[in-house]
């Protein structure tokens, strides 16, 4: 039997390499992202912590959905062989045991590739995170023994158990099978497919539903989460789309001879088209879905601060200003950037507690002019109560009315009780503290802006040059987009991190798909050929079915990522009063042109270099 | 319409079961509104050491009626018996163990596996039932389909009749009391042709061998012990050990 999968690698070599490839890949990143999370939980870096979960998840679940898919796939391509197998006059067992033994070798082989390529993932994924200062520059990951035994665990895991189902479905295959030239099994809507297919579903529209009502902290997970069970729904679901898209190019084609034949080929390889869709479906997901997400919590913490700042300049300084003795200020509102470490306790029972830390961005104020420059009303308490130990915080911090926050601010451990609760706010600054609940050394330190509102009649050129001497001066426009445009630069470095080596995962199972589902097609080519098609004129169909495979997974994916847009719209009309949802024009752009530049490439490369025997050669022996 | 043609084919032996046979089988495609009987009420049986070619017009069952005699296509109706034992409703484990011992299979497209070479295709079956393959035998098979010098080569590298004395070789391993043919010359040239129903002819009249044939070939007709003809899933006429011309003509008057 490895007699034979052995012989069977030398022929179907790509099928093989690109199996292991997913493999090695898959068992990298994770590896990676556990460790750097490992390394980030010890050191405390409690902002990169929640990235790198996210992170891990999706490295996760793509490396899960990849090697299955891709598994599968492969699989389902030499069912031609199997179907011969079983003529010969190998039984069931027989075949579901050299796919499981094959799986289990290339798990293997991909795992032994893959912990010392995640050395290197590792290296790239932490510069990431020091460049884009998630961590700081002294932050580097550890290795750790037991990581050989997860990632052993992964490799062999998702190979095996994406071969598992598709080897009981393949030990079904007919041997009556290998004697008809079409192997594809008439029907590719499987009951599995309608099963998860439509499980997924559900779980997209219940994440969607659960995201409306999430905070802006947990609408980036809800969201990332939302969009890949939509992908895994949808890719599941995408046979019944194929024959759809192929009929639109058939209409889009109409006359040209190549056209008939690419949308024909579309009906006849169903499965194929769905299975190369399948990862192109989760990368546009995640990308539109992330980056929708991302910009349309910005876009709505700018409304939301239009809404709620009440001021004409701003002063960006360090610790308080003298802005308020200016001439012709009426009120000035410091408010002093400081990071706060809470700790929560819980009772867990049986005399056990559990211990929660946090870090906060905390804006230290003057409750008065805070009041005078916001219109935002507390939902509870008061903000003339911020005297001495108190605090105030957003409705979703989970510090209710009245009980004591254990923070530690500069280094003393300071019990602050809350006596407000304000609105929850996509625009960032969880707690208000007032000035003498802080250390006067610890707050000069601390990075400051002021919003000015000027006196009726004063001139407003004459203020901004006084209240220069103090710091940067800004109209409140101004200070406002410039804060928008850095939120955008931590979201574009959020997506870099979370997506950035996941999505050139993706992509990469992307190329591979197209190389595996036309490492079978040379016969098909071959005879096409014979039937009086020009070598140009098969690697342009192959390029047009490509394109047509390349929309499913752009159409689907788009899909799938603009579902968890309905979540964050609902989420941002709750909590800024005023939907907001913005399309990623540009990303989607890129996406819709890369997505056809790569599939395109890779299929003329692959039709070109399986066209170059001459046709005789492959038609005419059997494979 | 006459009531279906139930036919003995070839000499019986001692009045032992048939080799292979078919009682009252049907085998019906597609739905109720658009139905296709490839086979209809067919009764036949192949005795023992005898070589019958099937022939008819294409589209008449011939493969059909192959498939359902081996058990690689459920029958609508009607039995099959395999030396006496009813297949009809064999479970595919049964059906496995027939296609390792009973049951030997060549079709026009030699399908051999390409990764593999000529001698590990040949024993191929042996090894896939889990037995020792001794090397001497695979040697034997191969050398008298006369491929002994080949035996290291892929099929790409076998020409069309080498592959198809490959393809008999490894049907012929297992020692099948049956061996099922569908055009085993259909992509041959004549000269390959010759050689692999010289082939045949030598098993049936050295070993005894059961072979059922379809052709299109009234050539390949005639070196059978009889043909039987076939015409929309029924069978029609038979002929005892007839010259090629005659084949023909019989032919040619079914597909006017
Ligand atoms: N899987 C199938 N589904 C539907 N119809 C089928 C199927 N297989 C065969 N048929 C039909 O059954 C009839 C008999 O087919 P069969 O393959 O037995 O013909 P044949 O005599 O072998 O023809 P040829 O000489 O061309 O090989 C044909 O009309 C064919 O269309
Ligand atoms: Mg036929």
């Amino acid at each position: 039997m490895l007699r034979l999968s052995w012989s069977t690698f030398r022929e179907r070599w790509q099928l093989f390499i690109g199996a292991t490839l997913t493999v090695c890949l898959g068992v990298a990143l994770v590896q990676s992202s556990l460790l750097i999370l490992v390394s980030a939980a010890v050191g405390g870096y409690v902002e990169a912590i929640a990235l790198l979960g996210i992170t891990l998840g999706i490295s996760a679940f793509l490396a899960v959905f990849i090697v299955s898919s891709t598994f599968a796939f492969t699989v389902a391509q030499r069912r031609r062989d199997l179907a011969l197998l079983r003529l010969t006059g190998a039984a069931r067992g027989q075949v579901r045991r050299l796919l499981l033994s094959e799986a289990t070798l290339l798990g293997l082989l991909g795992t032994a590739l893959g912990v010392p390529l995640g050395l290197l993932v590792m290296r790239a994924q932490s510069w990431l995170l020091r460049d884009l200062g998630f961590v700081p520059a002294e932050f580097a990951p550890r290795w750790q023994g037991w990581i050989l035994a997860v990632s052993a665990g992964i490799g062999l895991g998702v190979a095996v158990s994406g071969v598992l189902a598709a080897s009981r479905r393949a030990a079904k295959v007919r041997p009556l099978e290998a004697l008809r030239d079409t192997g594809e099994a008439a029907r590719v809507m499987t009951g599995l497919r309608w099963f998860f297919g439509i499980l997924f579903l559900a779980g997209s529209v219940s994440l969607v539903i659960v995201s409306s009502f999430a905070g802006p902290e947990g609408a980036i997970p809800l969201a990332v989460n939302a969009a890949l069970t939509a992908a895994v729904a949808l890719s599941a679901l995408s046979p019944l789309v194929v024959p759809l898209i192929g009929r639109v190019f058939g209409v889009a084609l109409r006359g040209s001879t190549l056209g008939g034949l690419a949308q024909a080929n579309l009906w006849d390889g169903v499965r194929r088209s769905a299975s190369t869709a399948a990862p192109l479906i989760v990368l546009v997901a995640l990308l539109l879905g992330q980056s929708g997400t991302l910009l349309s919590i910005g876009e709505a913490g700018q409304v939301e601060q239009r809404r709620d700042l009440r001021g004409d300049l701003v002063v960006t300084a360090q610790g308080q200003t003298g802005a308020a003795s200016v001439p012709g200020v009426d009120v000035a509102a410091p408010q002093l950037r400081l990071p706060v470490r809470t700790t929560t306790t819980t009772y867990e029972g049986d005399g056990e507690y559990e211990t929660e830390a946090d870090n906060v961005d905390a804006l230290v104020v003057d409750p008065a002019a805070y009041a005078r420059t916001h219109r935002a009303e507390p939902v509870a308490g008061s903000l003339t109560r911020l005297r001495g130990n108190t605090v105030a915080v957003t409705a979703d911090s989970g510090f209710p009315l009245g009980t004591t926050v254990d923070a530690r601010i500069g280094d003393r451990d300071v019990p602050l009780r809350v006596v407000a609760v304000l609105p929850m706010t996509f625009a960032g600054g969880s707690m208000l503290l007032p000035v003498d609940a802080v250390p006067a050394a610890v707050a000069a330190r601390a990075p400051s802006e002021t919003i000015v509102r000027l006196a009726p009649g004063a001139d407003a050129g004459a203020v901004r040059g006084a209240l220069g001497e103090f710091g940067e001066v800004r109209t409140l426009e101004e200070w406002i987009d410039q804060s928008a445009s850095r939120q955008q630069q931590v979201s574009t470095g959020i997506m870099t991190v979370i997506l950035g080596l996941a999505g050139l995962y993706a992509l990469i199972a992307v190329v591979n798909a197209v190389v595996i589902a036309a490492a079978e097609r040379r016969r098909e080519f071959a005879v096409a050929r014979m039937s009086g098609l020009t070598r140009g004129q098969v690697v342009r169909l192959a390029l047009l079915e490509s394109w047509a495979v390349a929309a499913i997974g752009l159409v689907l994916g788009g899909l799938a990522g603009a579902g968890t847009w309905v979540g964050i719209g609902a989420a941002t009309e709750r909590i800024a009063g005023q939907s907001t949802i913005v399309v990623p024009w540009t990303l989607l752009g890129v996406v819709v042109a890369g997505a056809l530049l790569v599939v395109g490439a890779t299929s003329v490369w692959t039709a070109w270099s399986a066209t170059r025997a001459r046709p005789v050669s492959l038609a005419g022996a059997a494979e | 319409m006459t009531a279906p043609l139930s036919t003995e084919l070839g000499r019986r032996a001692g009045g032992g079961p048939a080799a292979v046979e078919l009682r009252d089988v049907s085998r019906h495609y597609g739905t109720k509104h658009d139905l296709v009987r490839a086979l209809d009420g067919v009764s036949v049986a192949f005795a023992e050491g005898s070589w019958t070619a099937v022939m008819g017009p294409s589209g008449s069952g011939k493969s059909t009626l192959l498939h359902c005699a081996a058990g690689l296509e459920r029958v609508s109706g009607g039995q099959v018996l395999l030396t006496g034992d009813d297949i009809t409703a064999a479970d595919d484990a049964a059906l496995t163990r027939l296609r390792r011992s009973r049951i030997g299979f060549v079709f026009q497209s030699f399908n051999l596996i390409g990764s593999l070479t000529a001698e590990q295709n040949v024993a191929l079956p042996l090894k896939l039932a889990g037995q020792r393959v001794p090397a001497r035998q695979v040697r034997q098979v191969l050398a008298s389909v006369g491929l002994d010098e080949r035996r290291r080569h892929r099929p790409r590298e076998l020409s069309g009749g080498q592959q198809q004395r490959v393809a008999i070789a490894r049907a012929m391993v297992t020692r099948p009391s049956v061996l099922f043919a569908d055009e085993p010359t259909g992509a041959l040239d004549s000269a390959s042709a010759r050689q692999v129903l010289r082939l045949l002819r030598e098993m049936v009249d050295r070993a005894g061998q059961t072979i059922v044939m379809v052709t299109h070939d009234p050539a390949a007709a005639a070196s059978a012990d009889s043909v039987m003809f076939l015409s929309d899933g029924r069978i029609v006429d038979h002929a005892a050990a007839p010259t090629a011309a005659e084949v023909a003509e019989r032919l040619a008057r079914l597909e006017a």
